[in-house]
């Protein structure tokens, strides 16, 4: 039975039509996989599904029914529940507050917590979606913060369950997990929405998928008669090689020491513990593993100037504690944040100001007094614009213009074209779309081969497989283990990230 | 060609504090209809009083000068992201101490104007340091410091002036100082302007404070827009995160805009007490440094703007008593008037904003 019936939905936007004539529809007991590159309209469409957007034309049913959703609450109302790619929970609240939150149960204003309780534990059992109610959502893990999404969803009655971009945060075993919950879910002929650019898990998990590029939808296939190439094919219009044609690799000397480097959190948490590692010249060592286990606390101290308990950081040699954020940079460091939003770019500031941020300070950028050298950054941009092949119309062009895939290729040509002996590439590629994930695949392999170190961190474990010399696991701030890349194997690593194989 | 089309931008953006100006004017005669005067009065009441002889639109320049530097002093905090609400305190202090280089310094007239200056901005600059450290190394919010601080240095100013600083033997029968010595009275400019042919009454004020402002004014764009420092100025104030991610050192930018903006605010009053009182006193005209909050606001914290949003905040003053004065608007109303031309402007600059970025995002694809 089709409980969903989105038909020749069109929505535009100053200049896109984000949505043209986009029909999609939903059965009792499906998934049905949307894929597409970066916008490409699958947000869009959701939105609309969700109430965030009006569509411009075409119309919803629910169950043969036209309906008209105006906000998210009507599309709650309706059954209809997202889980978003970044979690809409309030992190000190217990995750039964969370999940009550928005439909609070009360006695004459005083909230009633055991039949919510109650109810809860009865969704948690049925669809083996296992949570402490009482933990503090910022105290669990990603894996299970995000069950308690989709338990908020399911408290609320939802019969159709958006998934947008679910697995971007999880283990290979937290996915298998994720799909074993989807599948009761399933069974109990709930109709479910996944988004995702994993073709793998699209393939392994779908009934049915459908395309969509530019706005409009290129074609709904059966899961039977879809493949990966095919897939990919669909999505850019010509077939993308994400194999990255490498050399093997010849590191030289080293460039990033890290000796017995242990933090602690604000809040007292240990969160990293006595870590060694060395990233030579001409190597790319990767980081894997879930996270939240340190990784962006790793990071962190070696970019910038932060208290450690104890241990050292040495670039080629040199004890560099000391530093600020300018000295490192100034001494070699290139840094991809990990969160590109809060980090990369100056948002209002012009395409040619964000590409010398860092080293806007520095001739030839200003000259005589401290004067900026206007003329010598627009030159140094265009050519910057040309050689990375960012499309933008002008590099006067502020940054917010920009989709998100330029946007991260602006700030990997801005990280690259100094120069660095070391790169820190935090998530690189995450939440863009493939032709800019091969741009950027290219460029770090590149600056390998140039002879720079790279430090590559990624919740993503075929990207760090597809693109490290070697690989460290990082598990509850340590480092449990250390594989070159001719030994290393997804499920082993994987093991190894969860913890379940605790290093020799 | 692309160049065309981002000049089209700008001149959207120049645009929109306009556009807002002519709806709050609508709203301005419509609120007169319902208070029961004929908008026809009150049109040529505040024509009459703003614009009509060449004495009332100079009277509305001189109004604007010392509005002007306190806008400049909230925008440069604003562009580092610091809200300076002490304005207020910083010129009772830089006057304070400006007008006693101005009485007990002994210096000839080129030196002393300059000195006086300089000592107006280092007051309000000392003024500012307290809230500025204590922002940046315990992390209290300048809000509160600078609220507070604008109270102690009332009452400071109020006692300096009533006790050790008293000018016994003047005339006056409030508070003040001893009279500010010759050389460093601001002079007028009429003689200026007589010679370009524009006949500037004596009892308007048009003073040298007018050449502090244009020169502050440059300084200042120059700096945010011309200097390393003022692009982390600017770095910092729209992304703290990023700045710091990028090297700048947030913290010495924050202070030193904080101090910059102190300066700019111990300017406030040198109009008032070098060029119109020649002594300074606690009856200053006080609050202008909280009317530069929307001062910097409206123009939106570019030198630019700030000179076109200081001088609608004058021709707004001048307007109101021209209302008062020629129709039965009641005082209380005008007030409101002023309020909802700020809310229009900064509700159209808003929209506008948004729609050009939309233009530009559909631009770049």
């Amino acid at each position: 039975m089709t409980l969903l019936d989105m038909r020749e939905i069109t929505k535009v936007y100053p200049g896109v039509r984000a949505n043209d004539n986009v029909s999609f529809s939903l059965n009792q007991g499906e998934v049905h996989a949307l894929v597409g590159e970066n916008g490409a309209g699958k947000t869009t469409l959701m939105k609309i599904l969700y109430g965030l957007q009006k569509p411009d034309s075409g119309m919803i049913c629910l169950k043969g029914k036209a309906i008209s959703i105006k906000n998210p609450r009507d599309a709650i109302n309706h059954g209809i529940g997202m889980v978003h790619q970044h979690f809409m929970l309030v992190p000190p609240f217990t995750v039964l507050e969370n999940i009550i939150l928005g439909k609070e149960t009360h006695r004459a204003g005083v909230l009633r917590m055991e039949e919510p309780a109650k109810e809860a534990e009865k969704i948690m059992q049925k669809n083996g979606l296992i949570v402490d109610l009482n933990e503090r959502v910022e105290d669990i893990p990603v894996g299970l913060q995000q069950r308690v999404e989709i338990l908020k969803i399911l408290y609320r009655g939802a019969e159709i369950l958006v998934f947008d971009e679910p697995t971007a945060v999880l283990t290979p075993q937290e996915v298998d997990e994720l799909f074993k919950t989807l599948k009761k879910m399933k069974k109990q002929g709930k109709g479910i929405i996944f988004i995702s650019h994993k073709l793998d898990e699209v393939l392994a998990i779908a009934d049915r998928i459908t395309v969509i590029r530019r706005g409009k939808v290129v074609k709904t296939l059966k899961c039977e008669e879809a493949t990966k190439p095919l897939i990919a094919e669909l999505m850019v219009g010509k077939p993308v090689f994400m194999e990255v044609e490498k050399k093997p690799s010849s590191p030289g000397k080293v460039i990033l020491r890290i000796k017995n480097l242990s933090r602690t959190s604000e809040r007292g948490h240990k969160v990293l513990t006595d870590i060694n590692l060395t990233v030579r010249e001409g190597e790319i060592y990767g980081i894997a593993g879930v996270e939240g286990n340190g990784q962006s606390e790793l990071v962190q101290a070696i970019a910038e100037h932060v208290k450690l308990e104890s241990g050292e950081i040495l670039i080629e040699e040199e004890n560099i504690l000391d530093w600020d954020v300018r000295t490192r940079r100034e001494n070699g460091m290139g840094h991809i944040p990990e969160d590109r939003h809060k980090y990369g770019l100056l948002l209002p500031f012009t395409l040619a100001d964000n590409l010398v941020l860092g080293q806007h300070h520095r001739p030839p950028f200003v000259k005589g007094f401290q004067i900026v050298d206007t003329p010598e950054i627009r030159k140094f941009a265009r050519a910057t614009i040309q050689s990375y092949d960012i499309r933008v119309p002008s590099e006067l062009t502020p940054a917010n213009a920009l989709s998100g895939g330029n946007q991260q290729k602006a700030i990997v040509a801005r990280e690259m074209r100094f120069e660095p002996k070391l790169l820190l590439a935090a998530q690189p590629t995450r939440g863009v779309d493939v032709g800019a994930t091969e741009f950027i695949y290219k460029q770090l392999t590149t600056a390998r081969d140039k002879g720079k170190a790279v430090l590559l961190v990624s919740a993503d474990l075929d990207e760090i497989l597809t693109l490290s010399d070697r690989i460290g696991v990082i598990f509850k701030g340590k480092i449990i283990k250390e594989f070159t890349q001719a030994e290393a194997t997804r499920e082993e690593i994987g093991l190894y990230m969860t913890g379940e194989q605790e290093s020799a | 060609m692309l160049k065309l089309k981002i000049d089209k931008y700008r001149l959207y953006e120049l645009l929109s504090p306009i556009i807002g100006f002519l709806a709050a004017i609508i709203v301005l005669l419509i609120i007169v209809i319902v208070v029961g005067e004929s908008p026809a009065k009150a049109v040529s009441a505040v024509f009459k009083f703003t614009m009509s002889t060449t004495a009332r639109l100079a009277t509305v320049f001189s109004i604007a000068i010392p509005l002007f530097f306190a806008g400049l002093a909230v925008a440069l905090a604003f562009r580092a992201g610091v809200f300076n609400i002490g304005a207020e305190g910083q010129y009772f202090i830089g006057g304070l101490v400006g007008a006693m280089a101005g009485i007990y310094l002994r210096l000839p007239a080129f030196i002393h104007i300059p000195v006086v200056v300089l000592f107006s901005m280092i007051g309000g600059a000392l003024w500012a340091l307290i809230p500025a450290i204590l922002k940046v190394t315990k992390g209290i919010h300048e809000v509160i410091t600078t609220i507070m601080f604008n109270n102690i240095a009332l009452a400071l100013v109020n006692y300096l002036v009533n006790e050790p600083l008293s000018g016994r033997g003047t005339s006056s029968l409030e508070a003040q100082t001893h009279e500010i010595r010759k050389t460093a009275l601001f002079g007028k400019l009429n003689n200026l302007f007589r010679a370009i042919g524009w006949n500037v009454p004596d009892h308007v004020y048009l003073d040298y404070s007018l050449i502090v402002a244009i020169l502050m004014g440059i300084l200042v764009w120059f700096l945010l827009f011309r200097m390393r420092y003022g692009f982390e100025i600017r770095s910092v104030g729209t992304s703290l995160d990023v700045s710091h991610y990028a090297g700048i050192r947030v913290k010495h930018i924050q202070i030193g805009a904080f101090l910059i903006s102190g300066a700019l605010a111990g300017l406030v009053g040198s109009q008032e007490i070098f060029a119109i009182r020649g002594f300074y006193t606690f009856e200053i005209a006080s609050g202008l440094g909280f009317e530069g909050i929307a001062i910097a606001l409206i123009g939106r914290n570019s030198p630019l703007g700030v000179v076109f949003s200081a001088i609608l905040f004058a021709f707004l003053k001048q307007a109101g008593y021209g209302l008062q004065l020629y129709t039965s608007v009641p005082n209380a109303v005008i007030y409101v008037i002023t309020g909802l031309m700020i809310i229009f402007i900064v509700v159209i600059n808003e929209i506008m904003t948004r729609y050009i970025r939309a233009l530009r995002k559909k631009e770049a694809g």
